[in-house]
């Protein structure tokens, strides 16, 4: 009865866990509209470089963006554990993301996330709070951060 | 009962008779005589009339119900049409056009009365000349408006406010003590609907919709489900709280169509308990009441005794229902209307398609030695049948374009009037059709054309006659269809495109230097009038002469993926020309590989294909050129351009795409030629921010990869 009262008292958000290099990042489920394999990338000439390329998603053309370069990693390494995550942000478009793994969706409630203290030393962030999962820490990414159009590569 | 979702359909069919009227009228500028067109003209202003009165637009219901009458009279041969008078009508044409914009905009018909419009088509059916009526129009209706007031003031001893019948049970009184307290008022009114009337319920709900918007019915007598049933004479009787003043409820009740009059008073709370009783006194404060025409029908035996009322919670979720209906307005949709035909075949082709899927899916399922054959025909069948469920699609989506260009006579008619010009125009090929997309977009710029033509073009009368030129200057607009193209041409016979005075201006304005001037050849000149802000008119009228005509015109046709070109004699006149893609979605491209990877090109923009050997490319201010068939081309190495990084290895010979630009060639080298195939074009989406433009779009190729289309355009 308890745990049910706790429940409702915190709005819980469902995450996709997903890594990227040695971190784990957290993805809010409700803007994800497909999580595809690694498919052959049309690339684009003349774009900006953390455009991979273009892939077909049922019949639509779906830009991709690696989520490394824009972050200033090292290029991605695909393996066959490589996915892209298709995320839909309310009207807009579709877009794909390249990630290294999919893990798993854990459910994460208000009272485990911790707010980003920005450091005023770095102009950009792709974070907007940290989640404790037990003992792992998962980076929740700002969606509208990564996808939007900031030349910082 | 709401009225908002037929609005598209309103739309449509009022745009479809104002069509007619225009056109009729020009008939009939020609023809007074001529029978048929006043009967259609009729027909057409009397439907108007009557989905306007539908839809609850009272003025667009008063301006064609004026025209009707003087259609009504010119059928019945009581007056004579005279040029006067089409003048007239155009502009009632005009103001009606202007509602319908209103109206698809914000769904409102707006404020504009048009009373000169009005009050001219009065004058005309008075069988006065506009100018002499105009004084005395006043005089007649306000005296007429005085005899009808003083009918009402005696007749009022007849008129019994209804309202004192309702009964007010608990719920209301209370209702009706908490508005006075806080100063809102209370009415009584009894609404009575005209005999004529044969939807008494749709009206009576258009009062209470009217009367929504105000303030709140607190009562009616009948209930509203009984009025709703149409279990009601002709009049009904209400309680209303408001904070209104009285004349403008009056009003907003009066504004519905097909109400007779309206009578209403303050309530006093004391009266209104007791009921029943004190009638005269009620009547007589009734007579106040400002009534547009009265006559003693119209109090019919007040109904027998007073119903109870129906419950208040009734009436207020009555009361919620319309308030959501009005809070989600819906946008007007853009429609395409389809002949029912098309839409036959497609439906066949669909279950063609269901029935290709079902024998493959038994095929698959059966162990049939045979399947592998059966498979592949079954395949070939699946690939008829998406190839005309294509064909069908587009067609649906492809419209005449008659429905834009069937304004341009009632144009060039105004036009004539307004430049003093006489002229004609001749169309051709109506019929053309075009993607929907495409006819939304064509009409703009082909006004500017014809207004050019029309402002510029053609010269006034005397030059003509001077010419040997007959007095009428002529306008062509043909349209038609030429492979995967439509052309329309503006050609009129007029002076044709000065190009030392264009020279002239152009050296004025500084877009050219006197030494450029001289070399440039005619080509070139003209091209000079699509720059933006050039206008070669000498005086700025307000048809043409701003100059921002021909640079729009070319902006957007180039929007649309086609181009515009003019041929001009002086003296003898200019032909436009505009070319235009079939149909934006689908295009025949070249596929050809660069490196691994695989791209489209345009058929459109293709000249030939060349195979060059290596050791034939020049060099020409160090690029590289080829010489071909005595013409030099330079060459563009795609490669290069789209940054391919793997190696190919060197053969001897180069595959050459030439293409074309106007006059304009270059020559693409490619690695390898597909084959020709027909594409469907996707936007990239607006993420991706392709700098240098190259590229226009992507396709899927068959395999379900991922080709993009290079616009040839912007290489060279």
């Amino acid at each position: 009865m308890d745990a049910l009262n706790i429940a409702r008292e915190y709005d819980s958000v469902q995450y996709i866990v997903i890594k990227i290099g040695e971190e784990q990042y957290g993805i809010d489920i409700s803007y994800i509209d497909n999580i595809v394999r690694m498919q052959s990338i049309t690339r684009v000439p003349h774009v900006q470089p953390y455009f991979t390329g273009v892939i077909n998603i049922r019949g639509e053309v779906v830009p991709v963006m690696s989520i490394r370069v824009k972050m200033g990693l090292e290029p991605d390494e695909y393996t066959n554990k490589t996915r892209i995550i298709i995320v839909k942000m309310e009207n807009n478009a579709p877009i794909g993301l390249i990630v290294d793994e999919v893990r798993e969706v854990v459910t994460l409630d208000e009272r485990s996330i911790d707010e980003v203290i920005h450091d005023s030393k770095v102009d950009e962030t792709f974070i907007n709070g940290i989640g404790k999962n037990g003992d792992t820490l998962i980076s929740l990414l700002d969606l509208n951060a990564v996808i939007s159009e900031k030349d910082n590569s | 009962m709401d009225v908002s979702q037929y609005l598209g359909i309103f739309l449509d069919e009022t745009n479809e008779h104002l069509q007619t009227l225009s056109d009729q009228l020009m008939i009939l500028e020609n023809e007074p005589e001529n029978e048929d067109t006043i009967n259609e003209i009729f027909r057409a202003a009397h439907s108007l009339k009557g989905m306007a009165g539908t839809m609850g637009y009272k003025r667009m219901q008063n301006l064609t119900h004026d025209m009707e009458n003087v259609f009504s009279e010119v059928r019945n041969g009581k007056i004579k049409v005279d040029g006067h008078m089409v003048d007239i009508l155009f502009q009632a044409l005009d103001a009606l056009e202007e509602y319908r914009e209103n109206i698809s905009e914000n769904q409102d018909e707006g404020t504009n009365d048009n009373e000169p419009i009005i009050k001219e088509l009065q004058a005309i059916l008075n069988g006065e000349s506009a100018e002499a009526s105009d004084d005395k129009k006043d005089e007649p209706e306000s005296a007429s408006a005085e005899a009808a007031s003083d009918s009402a003031e005696n007749s009022s001893g007849s008129e019994e406010g209804k309202w004192n019948d309702i009964v007010l049970h608990e719920p209301e009184q209370h209702v009706i003590s908490e508005a006075i307290k806080n100063s809102q008022k209370v009415y009584g009114f009894t609404v009575y609907i005209q005999e004529s009337c044969i939807l008494k319920a749709a009206r009576a709900f258009l009062v209470f919709k009217a009367l929504e918007e105000l303030g709140e019915v607190i009562i009616s007598e009948p209930s509203v489900q009984d009025i709703e049933d149409e279990k009601f004479d002709f009049d009904f009787s209400l309680y209303f709280v408001t904070d209104s003043p009285i004349d403008k409820v009056k009003e907003a009740i009066m504004s519905v169509s097909e109400i007779d009059h309206v009578i209403g008073d303050v309530i006093d709370m004391d009266k209104a308990k007791i009921a029943n009783e004190d009638d005269e006194e009620e009547a007589a404060a009734a007579h106040e009441a400002e009534v547009k025409e009265t006559s003693a029908k119209n109090a019919p035996a007040a109904s027998s005794a007073p119903a109870p009322a129906a419950p208040a919670a009734k009436d207020n979720k009555g009361a919620d229902n319309k308030k959501n209906a009005g809070a989600n307005k819906p946008a007007v949709n853009r429609t395409v209307r389809v002949d029912i035909e098309k839409l036959d075949v497609l439906m066949n082709l669909v279950s063609e398609l269901i029935i290709a899927k079902n024998s493959l899916v038994s095929f698959a399922t059966s162990d049939n030695q045979n399947s592998h054959t059966g498979f592949n025909e079954q395949i070939e069948y699946l690939e008829s049948v998406t190839t005309n469920l294509h064909e069908s699609v587009m067609k649906v989506r492809m419209v005449p374009i008659e429905s834009v260009v069937n304004k341009f006579p009632r144009m060039i008619r105004d036009l004539s009037k307004k430049l003093d010009k006489q002229m004609e125009l001749h169309m051709s090929g109506e019929e053309t059709e075009l993607d929907r997309t495409v006819v939304d977009e064509i009409g703009d710029p082909l006004m500017h054309l014809l207004r050019n033509s029309a402002d510029h073009g053609l010269e006034h009368i005397d030059v003509r006659r001077e010419r040997g030129k007959s007095d009428v200057g002529q306008i062509y607009l043909n349209a038609y269809q030429d492979g995967n193209n439509v052309v329309i041409e503006v050609k009129d016979d007029g002076n044709g495109i000065d190009t030392e005075a264009v020279k002239r201006k152009a050296i004025e304005r500084g877009t050219i230097t006197p030494e450029q001037a001289e070399t440039m050849n005619e080509k070139e000149i003209i091209d000079l009038l699509f720059l933006p802000s050039f206008s070669t008119a000498k005086v700025v009228s307000d048809v043409s002469g701003r100059g921002v005509g021909l640079d729009v015109v070319r902006s957007k046709i180039g929007a649309l993926g086609g181009d515009v070109s003019v041929k001009t004699k002086l003296g003898e006149g200019s032909t436009w020309t505009i070319r235009l893609p079939l149909t934006l979605a689908i295009i025949q491209a070249l596929m050809v590989v660069i490196g691994d990877e695989k791209y489209a090109i345009s058929l459109g923009s293709i000249q030939t294909i060349e195979d060059v050997a290596e050791e034939d490319i020049k060099y020409v201010e160090a690029r590289e050129v080829i010489n071909l068939r005595n013409t030099v081309i330079p060459i563009i190495r795609l490669r290069d351009v789209l940054g391919v990084e793997t190696e190919k290895e060197v053969g001897s010979n180069l595959v050459v795409i030439i293409v074309k630009k106007g006059d304009q060639l270059a020559g693409l080298v490619v690695d390898e030629l597909i084959g020709q195939q027909e594409i469907v074009i996707k936007s990239l989406g607006k993420y991706i921010n392709c700098s240098s433009r190259l590229i226009s779009g992507a396709t899927i190729l068959g395999d379900g990869e991922v080709a993009l289309i290079l616009d040839a355009n912007v290489l060279i």
